[in-house]
């Protein structure tokens, strides 16, 4: 004979709310009631309104306004001031409401609120973590790449899904420094730009992102425009470059990033747009029998 | 040997959270005992505590806590501190205001801290105690840092950016005497040009009731009776917190910013009984040799001394190995006056030295004598030793103050008009 099945009584529903509402005190009351719900209901579509209530309570009230509707690309760290141990908080209280387990390995992997969104989306449906950022190394990207040396400005790339970074470290041996400038070697900004543009096509090549479709065609993309360029610093041979890249919009045929270059974490470059045009495959038809002869 | 003077002083402690309110009560005597709610128990044979106003740390959340509106703090900071780290902070803020201190010259390499506490046993008892209710992935990543001997020294040295030497210093209730002799030597001998020197206590039911088990608290439920060092009827002490902190620099270095100086930081000595882990030696013998050291390395004659603040605890033989210890050490010349000033604060254990050392700075400065309170009938040991029962405006141009913490560890400071 198997227990009867528990019932749920009208107290231990107080009681669980009552738990809910003292674990999450200090959050707002949109939190508190889309936990009380999540709690009943089970929707994951509350999950990003638990999560991101629950960050802003761990933020110095000076920070909280960031949080609003775009907001996905502010990195955690850099952006927030959310170190390690403040999110080891975060993380304990989103998995006491949601009851969730976190793993201490997914969460290195969290880098802006966007990342923390997508994480715990599928964790709550029961879903595996999202992919983790894919990364190319100098002969991985020159494989796919239409661009190849002494044009490749990219060493080390690490494609995500709503993002990119690279690297390229100035050896000094680059040709066009020999004449840019005259015995006073500096990596042109204008191939800084170029650089950022590669790690789009990088980006389009090999990212997944929803507006963009399998099968595009390395030999059809094509650099269109770039607004809001600005260079800050001189960069010369022994300067570690590194590149983000982020999609802005992506319709095709045109692909809208934002990028920025920087040297041991000091600005060095920054596109407000970067535009590409883009273009798949030509699909392969099927092959059409042959017209029945209509005229004899 | 450079000298040294103190610049900078903070308090939170039972008679006053600024240096105005302590050397209002220091003057008017007027202690800080008071009945303690948790205490409030029929099975707690003791009452009173020296009771630290204007905060509330009671909640095991950090965040649940209330502090003085005129003190402002993070919460990433908050989180990493004990009771005590939090009153040990606004006793930072107010002595980095009151040396006239900017960011610029906290941190930079040349500016060091040490630290005095016995930890937190509050934190730890509730961090081991979820550990194993909750399991330890459930416990706040702050459990360490906040609770163990060094708390102090890992959140304010991180808090505000300290560059120079950090230390810690555990020697029981000699701890924040050895701080400040340590922190005087960095000066002295030119490593450092400025040190900042805290010490806190968390002052609650976990680190006070303790004592009861080895009898040392006074039973007492009268605040006019249960803490009077020296008087024959005392029972033992009255436990107390806070913080304390006590800014020392170079006098090159404070003549040069026009810094305001309270007195000059001569010398101090150390020197152990060999004797009992928790009793001090009957005859006082360790603590006469630390005040002796203390004297001869800075040759200065034992008739100079006109004040000596006691350690005297009001426990019935650590108050008599004082006595006697003062009595061989000033020998056939006129006694120095004594005072215990833990009639009006408690004992603040780890902190109660640098407590004690700031109140020398207070009357060197402005030239005092602190009374003792609640001394009605002096100790026989105390014959020809000049006990007054009230505060007195009065030259003096050296102070000493004694500590001695368990194992028989004893420090003696001594601080010199300027």
């Amino acid at each position: 004979m198997s227990d009867p099945e528990p019932i749920q009584t009208q107290d231990a529903v107080h009681h669980e709310e009552s738990v809910i509402r003292e674990s999450l005190k200090r959050c707002s009351a949109e939190t508190i009631e889309a936990a009380i719900q999540f709690h009943h209901s089970g929707n994951p579509e509350l999950a990003n309104t638990i999560v991101i209530g629950i960050l802003a309570r761990f933020l110095e009230p000076d920070q909280r306004p960031k949080l609003n509707e775009e907001c996905d690309h502010l990195r955690l760290m850099d952006d927030l001031g959310v170190d390690s141990l403040t999110m080891v908080e975060v993380v304990m209280l989103v998995e006491e409401v949601l009851h969730i387990s976190i793993k201490n390995e997914d969460l290195r992997d969290l880098r802006t609120i966007g990342d923390v969104k997508a994480f715990v989306n599928a964790v709550a449906r029961g879903l595996p973590p999202p992919e983790k950022p894919v990364c190319f190394n100098v002969a991985e990207i020159a494989e796919v790449m239409p661009q190849q040396p002494p044009f490749l400005f990219l060493q080390d790339a690490e494609i995500g899904r709503g993002e990119a970074r690279g690297v390229y470290k100035i050896s000094g041996q680059e040709f066009f420094l020999a004449g840019h400038f005259k015995d006073r070697p500096v990596f042109p900004a204008s191939l800084q730009i170029e650089a950022l543009g590669q790690l789009g096509v990088l980006f389009l090549l090999k990212g997944k992102h929803p507006d963009i479709a399998d099968g595009v065609d390395a030999s059809k993309i094509y650099f269109t425009s770039c607004n809001g360029v600005r260079s800050t610093r001189v960069c010369r041979p022994d300067d570690v470059l590194s590149f983000f890249l982020r999609p802005k919009r992506i319709k095709h045929p045109l692909a809208v990033f934002e990028g920025a270059v920087t040297v041991n974490g000091e600005k060095a470059a920054f596109a407000e747009e970067i535009t590409l045009t883009f273009d798949y495959h030509q699909p392969v038809l099927p092959e059409t029998p042959a017209p029945v002869a209509a005229n004899p | 040997m450079r000298p040294v003077v103190v610049t900078g002083l903070g308090f939170v402690c039972s008679i006053g959270n600024d240096k105005e309110t302590v050397r209002k009560n220091l003057r008017s005597l007027k202690h800080g005992l008071e009945p303690y709610p948790p205490f409030h128990n029929p099975k707690i044979p003791v009452k009173l505590i020296g009771a630290i106003r204007g905060f509330d740390t009671s909640s095991p959340d950090a965040e649940d806590w209330t502090w003085p509106s005129q003190h402002t703090i993070k919460r990433e900071i908050l989180r990493g501190l004990a009771p005590h780290g939090l009153y040990a902070y606004c006793a930072l803020q107010q002595a980095i205001a009151d040396a006239r201190l900017s960011q610029a010259e906290i941190s930079n390499p040349a500016t060091g801290m040490f630290t005095a506490s016995a930890g937190s046993a509050s934190m730890l008892y509730r961090n081991i105690t979820r550990m194993f209710e909750s399991g330890v992935m459930r416990c706040s990543p702050m459990g360490i840092v906040n609770s163990v001997v060094g708390t102090l020294s890992f959140n304010l040295v991180a808090a505000f950016k300290i560059r120079g030497a950090s230390c810690g210093f555990a020697s029981a209730c000699a701890s924040s005497g050895h701080a400040l002799g340590y922190a005087r030597d960095e000066i002295a001998l030119g490593r450092q040009d400025r040190m900042i020197v805290v010490a806190g206590e968390d002052g609650n039911l976990e680190s006070i009731l303790p004592f009861a088990g080895m009898r040392a608290l006074s039973p007492s439920d009268d605040p006019e009776l249960a803490s009077c060092p020296f008087d024959k009827r005392r029972s033992g002490f009255v436990g107390t917190g806070g913080g304390v902190v006590m800014i020392l620099e170079a006098e090159e270095t404070a003549l040069r910013r026009e810094a305001p100086i309270y007195a000059r930081f001569t010398s101090w000595g150390q020197a152990s009984d060999g004797y009992s882990p928790a009793v001090s030696h009957p005859g006082g013998n360790g603590l006469a040799d630390s005040m002796t050291i203390c004297l001869q390395s800075a040759n200065i004659p034992p008739e100079n001394i006109d004040y000596i603040n006691a350690h005297a605890t009001s426990t019935p033989i650590g108050d008599h190995s004082e006595l006697l210890a003062i009595q061989k050490v000033f020998s056939n010349i006129q006694k120095p006056t004594v005072s215990s000033t833990k009639g009006l604060t408690g004992h603040g254990f780890s902190m109660s030295s640098i407590l004690e050392a700031a109140i020398c700075c207070l009357a060197l400065h402005d030239q005092f004598l602190p009374g003792n309170a609640h001394l009605r009938n002096p100790d026989p040991a105390a014959a020809g030793i000049p006990l007054p029962t009230e505060t007195k405006s009065s030259p003096l141009h050296y102070a000493l103050t004694n500590s001695s913490g368990f194992g028989g560890a004893n420090v003696s400071l001594l601080f010199g008009k300027r």
